[in-house]
């Protein structure tokens, strides 16, 4: 899960890092040489050889289409343990599952502590990511050392963070004990209201490395020129870094916000594991209620109803998104023209 | 993504459901190859068994695979093929695709709680007489064990292959230094002995109230005794005061008696096992024998023994259930899939394992108690027999599908409770509503069982 989630990231980091660095390519080629870049473009335009994209396509229709189907088919039937063996031939029982996980479902609880433990995790990681990759942007002696350290957290899968922090947080663990020291007692980690803080803080220091890398893309498209102007129009560093290099990061930085709430409002492992099953109610998050409702409580059709409702409850903001920052528009990759 | 024909599309996926869908036939049809004497011919074919992985053993488990294999080969010149799995999660995702596509393997080994969601699915064979003589007689195994095969004598389907019931343990040193002679029968004993113990960080009992097993294991046991079976029929019986009185009793140790470390509220079984192992606490609630290997390495080797689990509810003088329910019943049972076409070559291996030599074979090896009835009662080992007594005491959960709903509800009433345990009281009220709570979650359950 989480694997599979940072791998996209990472391809995620990656494109959106070639993109920055082609468009800078772009902007700085276009000017000396204006006749050739229409001949390009006409080329593109004309003859892509779109049949390439069948292997691809065939994929995304086995991997991510036909299972979509089957889990809206199967939230229309009453699926459980006692139908799964001919579970094409289980009950049909129409919106059924739908009025179940609205109505008498933790359901929008779940979705309300989802996207607010994300949203929160999201405003705190992204001053870090930043100010961590501008720090990081000027050569200094270690700084390969300190960028590399800065990646750990991003590397470790989540399984690893979730299960250190776990023991971490243990009453009589090692933080209670070290706040103990100066007199602070925070009381119960994993247990009780606290735990939705405890998850905030934990997402946090795993997540903000992402960021970080996807600052740093930004930060390597801004032109040497672009420097030196600014430098010559004596802005001093604030008004550089507010006025001619964020806006540099506006892309990279969306589609960090973008993929990094996605990952925080999917993300299973990190409460699995340090929580357990069944995970206390501040911290019952959508994967780990669709979890329960599947494989223990054996209800297969009324989780793929809460699948199928959180799945619309994301992709209405995230279309709007979509929409406004332009993403989905390859042509324009975020800097602002 | 922009396709030029939309009916390629279309065939591409209708393909694709035809060939998702397609694997979802699977007969049942058995090889007619036993002859004559009983003995099944296999010649070139392979068993495929899904074991757990015994992550304690690694090397042992190979060992044994390997022998068993040898020897199924020459009693009927088919090989086995072991797979395994790591934790219930895995062997859940198995046995799914297993139901659902029809094929997998063909013998399955799963937890006994687990039994009769396994059997919800109707993907098992169901034994018949004829079937039991194949594996040996019904009367091979320790009747108790036969408890959580099948809802009745008649529709059976988990075959008993070990017994792992739950005991606890103490610590000689300490129950002698409090002045007792021996460990408690009763849970309210317990508590008195437990608070004769409890002084300078040592702890009467070493239980693990963040546990994702133990609690409901506790809350179980002490209704069981008080007379409360939590199924009746169609009822769901969570708010009976029986279980109300059990929570107490369990919670009590902590916010009344104090007999445990306030820590425990953050502990699994397995911090409990440590702390009982540093020789810091008295009793150690339940165990199973898996944890001899850390206790005979422990400073508090040769000083500790095993011993019944209290089999008289709180606030009792007798146990109000028939048979002493002084554990769940608990080990592995096997289960043979309906879709096997080979399902004599599983029945033979399966005589194979659950014969007395291989049992008592594999208990030498991993400790698990054998269900083999004369194989248990061979066992001398005096650290064994509280165990063996725990095993033939042994009581079934309930067998319905929806006892997963049900253990999830009582141990949920635990994890809502923990932060007013570590607060150091749980209100009655609160305890009263999750209780509730629990309670119409696994009758909802119940009623959906009854129906399915």
């Amino acid at each position: 899960m989480s694997t599979d989630a940072s791998n996209e990231v990472r391809l995620a980091a990656e494109s959106a890092a070639s993109r920055a660095a082609h468009s800078a390519a772009d902007a700085s080629s276009q000017e000396p040489s204006g006749p050739s870049s229409p001949r390009r473009k006409g080329l593109s335009e004309r003859n892509r050889p779109l049949w390439m994209l069948i292997p691809g396509g065939v994929l995304m229709i086995i991997i991510i289409v036909v299972p979509l189907l089957l889990g809206i088919f199967m939230s229309t039937l009453n699926l459980d343990q006692y139908t799964l063996r001919k579970w094409v031939s289980a009950p049909f029982i129409g919106v059924e599952n739908f009025v179940e996980a609205m109505t008498s479902s933790p359901l929008l609880h779940s979705v309300w502590l989802s996207v607010s433990y994300s949203l929160l995790a999201m405003v705190v990681t992204l001053p870090l990511g930043i100010a961590a990759a501008v720090a990081t942007q000027n050569a200094f002696k270690g700084r390969a050392v300190i960028r590399s350290i800065f990646l750990i957290p991003y590397v470790l899968p989540s399984f690893v963070v979730a299960t250190v922090w776990r023991t971490m947080l243990q009453p009589d663990g090692i933080v209670d004990k070290a706040l103990g020291t100066v007199g602070i007692d925070v009381g119960l980690w994993l247990n009780g209201p606290q735990t939705f803080w405890t998850l905030v803080l934990v997402q946090i220091w795993a997540s903000w490395p992402f960021i970080y890398l996807l600052a740093l893309s930004g930060l390597q498209a801004v032109d040497h020129e672009v420097h030196e102007a600014s430098a010559l129009d004596g802005a001093l560093w604030w008004n550089k870094l507010r006025y001619v290099v964020f806006p540099y990061l506006k892309g990279p930085l969306s589609l960090a916000f973008l993929i990094g709430m996605l990952h925080h409002i999917n993300n299973f492992t990190l409460p699995f594991v340090l929580f357990g099953v069944p995970a206390p109610a501040d911290v019952e998050v959508l994967p780990i209620l669709t979890y329960v409702t599947s494989f223990q409580s054996f209800r297969f059709g009324l989780s793929a109803a809460m699948a199928f409702i959180s799945l619309v409850l994301i992709a209405i903001p995230l279309f709007v998104y979509l929409r406004a920052v332009k993403l989905d528009d390859a042509e324009s990759p975020g800097a602002k023209k | 993504m922009r396709f030029r024909s939309s009916s390629g599309l279309a065939a591409i996926v209708t393909a694709a459901a035809l060939a998702l869908t397609g694997c979802g036939g699977g007969s049942g049809s058995t090889d007619s190859s036993t002859s004559a004497d009983g003995k099944v011919d296999g010649t070139g074919k392979t068993l495929n068994v899904l074991v757990n992985v015994l992550s304690q053993y690694p090397e042992q488990q190979k060992q044994w695979q390997a022998d068993i294999a040898a020897k199924f080969k020459a009693e009927t010149g088919a090989d086995v093929k072991f797979e395994t799995f790591a934790s219930a999660n895995d062997e859940l995702t198995r046995i799914q695709t297993s139901v659902v596509s029809g094929q997998g393997p063909d013998v399955y080994s799963l937890g006994t709680t687990f039994t009769p969601t396994a059997y919800a699915t109707k993907a098992f064979v169901t034994l018949s007489d004829d079937d039991w003589k194949k594996v040996g007689g019904k009367d091979r195994f320790n009747p108790a064990t036969l408890g959580i095969s099948g809802p009745d004598a008649d529709h059976q389907a988990g075959i008993p292959f070990v017994s792992r019931p739950f005991v606890m343990a103490y610590n000689k040193d300490l129950l002698a230094a409090a002045g007792i002679d021996k460990p408690a029968t009763s849970w309210d004993e317990l508590a008195e002995q437990a608070k004769k113990m409890t002084k300078d960080g040592t702890f009467g009992i070493a239980t693990g109230y963040k546990d994702n097993f133990d609690p409901w294991k506790f809350i179980w046991a002490m209704s069981v005794q008080a007379g409360n079976p939590l199924v009746d029929g169609n009822k769901f019986k969570l708010d009976d005061p029986t279980v109300k009185k059990a929570y107490q009793t369990y919670f009590g140790w902590l916010t009344e008696d104090k007999v445990v470390d306030p820590a425990s509220v953050g502990w699994s079984n397995s911090n409990a096992v440590a702390a009982f192992a540093s020789g810091k606490a008295g009793y150690l609630m339940m165990t199973t024998s898996s944890s001899i290997p850390t206790l005979d390495k422990s400073e508090i080797a040769g000083k500790y023994e095993y011993a019944l689990m209290p089999t008289i509810a709180p606030g009792e003088t007798k146990s109000k259930s028939d048979g002493d329910a002084a554990s769940i019943l608990s080990g592995d049972n096997i289960v043979v899939a309906d879709y096997s076409k080979q399902k004599d070559l599983a029945f033979a291996y399966i005589k194979l394992i659950t014969s007395k030599d291989e049992q008592l074979n594999y208990q030498k090896i991993f400790g698990d108690l054998p269900a083999n009835a004369e194989a248990l009662a061979s066992l001398t080992d005096p650290k064994l027999k509280p165990l063996a007594d725990a095993a033939a005491k042994s009581k079934a959960t309930p067998f319905t599908g929806a006892w997963g709903d049900m253990q999830l509800g009582l141990l949920n009433v635990t994890v809502q409770s923990v932060p007013d345990l570590a607060a150091g009281k749980v209100d009655e009220a609160a305890l009263e509503s999750r209780i509730k709570d629990s309670q119409s979650k696994g009758q909802a359950s119940l009623d959906r069982a009854s129906k399915g």
